[in-house]
């Protein structure tokens, strides 16, 4: 009745299109931990190293994904020659011998191949691996850009991250700019990880290498005195050596992990939030809007705000619908249409957002990162400067927006963007719409996307 | 390679322990090495070495790091030799605009350096330490040379410095006030140094200057430097795309003396010609004149002249050497045998990372003369 099949085929199209271009497993494997959970069958065999081999006979190994376990990105944050990859081949060989992963040794690591996501080049490598409670996806760059533009795209963010510093040389000069990095993604949560500690015969020396990083993740406002600081020997683990300074340090490190990095809370935990894609008047019964949930669940009978283009219209669901059924319940992932109680259909319109009462506002301008294609990623080949205007697009809105420099940047008038700049831009937007930290929009002008970018912080709601 | 990799750290670590075993352990106070090493950011390893060495003074083992910075610094250097040092950043550095730059004469030198140093992650062109060696490095670059055009028409202005001449260079420091002051370290000790610091590759890939003294410049024209660098984490003039450009005024005597004593004229022509490296920079320019006004769409747009000038609002989207002539006329210094009196003379343009031949380096030489302009106008 509703005409909620025609945006379903439609969705999973695009559906089908984000996995091929993002083809990276891990995203989907993101996207499909945070939405709804299917009764698992791998769970059975998951516990011990003896059911490797029927594993091995059941199914391609720990590639298959166990939903039960909730799934978070990690990466490795380091100076290149202190075992980043060491490291990551060490923890998939310990946990591989449990059963909670497939050995990745140091050269298929070290590749770093290029990948794209939403149209973006990106240097990153990915393993992963399950600890007795989680599943880990572990990303690993080459540098400081791929790690931002990973941040924007969302193809692979970091919810935490382990830094690895040697025990030889102590953090480093660099040390600085990988703290500033993971604050910059967004990272709340560290666990350190001090290598090569079979290489210092003094412990006083090991202590000052506690310190003083404890020190620094202190002065970059991470919570210097309670996070883990593990030490121990990556290459140890690896080689199978000296156990007590390898294998169990690995484990201590995955424990830690577990213990102190949060997971983010999974889509279907989240308040209701539903992008309008259409709308339709349903003579005798109201307005339906329809769209793919993007987060939460809702019930028939709840309440909810519709937020954007300068509204904030209070109403009740009256009844929820999927493929020409009406359910009671509709969840994020769902293409459904809700009826809306007393709300006439020119009231709302597409690029507006359902969400849970209070939990959403409507933002007028905001900060955010942004990333811009180069050429060769279809973007622009011209450089713009202040008072540029593209198109926004977030959810299923489009609105124009002026872009600016943050408050404090000097020189202004000289400053321009280039493709390929990762920059941080005040944007005003022109008509409101319901963004949050995090949200992510693309920008377009005459047909072309010419940047992607993510809300860091809002600065202007609008009152209504 | 990646074996072989692998078996070398093996070897290195088995060599580094041993000279661990062979120092007597925990006779040096734990406090001493922290305070060293907040005050020279050195690692630790380097730290304990030189206070053992110096019998736990750390004046004297400031002393004792200096000396050995540039030797350990060089056998890292040595260890790290094969590996590849891509990213980093490139740093320009004007201590002479040129014309119009101070209160004086109508005619004035030129002096400027670009420089590109590499080091392998981004991190490490981040990092302070790395942006303020590299603005020394270009100072220094800038400071040392000499004017080596033999062309009449100055159109060698722009000459390689060769990387063996500036490591040996001593390095001065860009903010001392005092550069006549015996430099501590040369510029490729003080490279070595960072080396032993950050434990990345750094090198100093290429460098270029533009010096052209006083007395070269005739009667009746004016010069004048400018540098952008896009992409600047730190200092500006620095950056991951940046570019030198000399252009050229041509007047009267007279006329260039009243254009430059108003201020207004003189800061309007600075921010056109500061506009012309920004377009060089951010536009995908090749060269400065297209090879002919009916070339391809793609030959014009990396053209400077033929561009829309969209990085001076002023311009109203006419083309940079139609503005240019505008500006021009508008001041009257257009005669029939100086089509465009003010123009662009030379640029140099790099991108970190880039191949040789992918370095932009383009010079008009005089007799461009008419071709300057598209038909039309002319």
């Amino acid at each position: 009745m509703l005409r909620t099949q025609l945006t379903s085929t439609r969705a999973v199209a695009r559906r089908l299109y984000s996995s091929r271009a993002t083809q990276s497993l891990f995203v989907c494997a993101r996207t499909a931990a945070r939405s709804p959970a299917y009764p698992t069958h791998s769970s059975l065999f998951q516990k011990h190293g003896v059911n490797l081999v029927v594993r091995r006979g059941y199914a391609d190994g720990p590639n298959k994904f166990d939903r039960s376990k909730p799934f978070m990105n990690i990466g490795t944050i380091g100076h290149v020659d202190h075992g980043k990859t060491t490291l990551t081949a060490a923890i998939t060989k310990v946990l591989a011998e449990q059963g909670g992963a497939k050995f990745t040794d140091y050269a298929e690591i070290d590749k770093a191949p290029e990948e794209k996501a939403r149209g973006i080049t990106i240097n990153s490598a990915h393993v992963e691996y399950e600890s007795a409670n989680r599943h880990y996806g572990h990303i690993d760059c080459p540098g400081h850009a791929d790690y931002i533009k990973n941040m924007i795209t969302g193809a692979a963010s970091m919810d935490g991250a382990i830094i690895v510093v040697s025990a030889t040389d102590g953090q480093m000069p660099q040390t600085r700019e990988h703290l500033l990095l993971a604050r910059q993604v967004g990272i709340k949560k560290l666990v350190v990880f001090i290598n090569k500690v079979d290489m210092i015969s003094d412990n006083e020396i090991l202590d000052l290498v506690d310190m003083e990083i404890r020190d620094l993740l202190t002065t970059y406002n991470f919570d210097g005195e309670n996070t883990p600081i593990i030490m121990g020997s990556a290459l140890a683990a690896l080689d199978g050596k000296n156990d007590d300074i390898g294998k169990t340090k690995i484990l201590e490190l995955i424990e830690a992990c577990d213990q102190w990095l949060e997971v983010p809370p999974r889509d279907l935990d989240k308040p209701y939030l539903m992008p309008i894609e259409e709308t339709y008047s349903i003579s005798g019964r109201g307005t339906v809007a329809c769209g793919r949930a993007e987060r939460g669940t809702i019930n028939k009978g709840d309440e909810v705000e519709i937020i954007g283009h300068g509204q904030r219209i209070k109403t009740t669901v009256t009844g929820i619908e999927m493929f020409r059924k009406e359910l009671d319940r509709g969840e994020a992932g769902d293409n459904m249409g809700v009826l809306l109680r007393g709300i006439k259909r020119e009231l709302i319109a597409r690029g507006q957002v359902i969400a849970a009462p209070g939990t959403m506002k409507s933002a007028k301008k905001f900060l955010a990162q942004i990333y811009v294609l180069t050429k060769d990623e279809g973007g622009r080949y011209t450089p713009f400067t202040i008072n540029y205007k593209p198109q926004l697009f977030m959810r299923t809105a489009d609105t124009t927006v002026g872009l600016d420099w943050p408050e404090g940047t000097t020189d202004v008038e000289s400053k321009m963007v280039m493709p390929g700049d990762n920059i941080e831009v005040v944007c005003e937007l022109h008509n409101d719409l319901a963004a949050d930290v995090g949200t992510r929009f693309t920008l377009r002008e005459g047909g072309k996307t010419v940047g992607t970018g993510i809300v860091t912080k809002v600065l202007e709601y609008v009152q209504v | 390679m990646l074996h072989l990799c692998l078996r070398q750290k093996g070897a290195l670590r088995s060599s580094t322990l041993r000279t661990y075993s062979t120092k007597p352990a925990g006779n040096v106070p734990i406090k001493l090495v922290a305070e060293l090493r907040k005050l020279t950011e050195v690692s630790l390893s380097k730290a304990r070495e030189a206070l053992s060495a110096s019998n736990n003074d750390v004046q004297a083992a400031l002393e004792w790091l200096e000396k050995d910075a540039s030797v350990s610094g060089a056998k890292k250097a040595a260890k790290l030799q094969g590996r590849d040092a891509k990213e980093g950043l490139i740093g320009t550095s004007v201590l002479s605009r040129g014309t119009g730059a101070g209160e004086g004469p109508v005619r004035g030198g030129v002096r400027g350096a670009m420089v590109e140093l590499n080091c392998e992650t981004d991190f490490v062109a981040r990092n302070e330490l790395f942006g303020k060696l590299l603005a020394d490095i270009s100072h220094t670059a800038a400071f040392i040379s000499e004017h080596t055009s033999t062309s009449g028409d100055l159109s060698d202005v722009f000459q390689p410095l060769p990387i063996e001449v500036l490591q040996d260079a001593p390095l001065l420091s860009h903010t001392s006030t005092d550069s006549l002051r015996p430099a501590k370290q040369t510029i490729s000790e003080a490279i070595q140094e960072l080396v032993g610091k950050v434990g990345e590759k750094i090198s100093l890939r290429r460098a270029l200057t533009a010096v052209i003294p006083s007395e070269r410049i005739l009667a009746g024209s004016a010069y004048h430097l400018t540098s952008y660098a896009h992409g600047s984490i730190r200092i500006p003039g620095q950056g991951r795309i940046s570019a030198l450009l000399l252009s050229n005024l041509t007047g009267s005597h007279d006329k260039l003396n009243q254009l430059f004593s108003s201020q207004d004229t003189s800061k309007e022509l600075f921010s056109i010609q500061h506009a012309l490296a920004r377009q060089a920079v951010g536009f995908p320019t090749l060269t400065i004149k297209p090879p002919s006004w009916n070339a391809s769409e793609d030959e014009l747009a990396s053209a400077l002249l033929a561009q829309q000038f969209m990085m001076y609002a002023p311009s109203n989207g006419a083309n940079v050497a139609e503005f240019l002539q505008q500006w021009s006329k508008k001041h009257e210094l257009v005669s029939e045998d100086m089509p465009l009196p003010l123009v662009p003379t030379a640029l140099a343009k790099w991108t970190v990372g880039e191949s040789d031949s992918a370095a932009v380096l383009s010079v008009l030489s005089k007799e461009a003369g008419a071709e300057l302009l598209p038909s039309s106008t002319t």
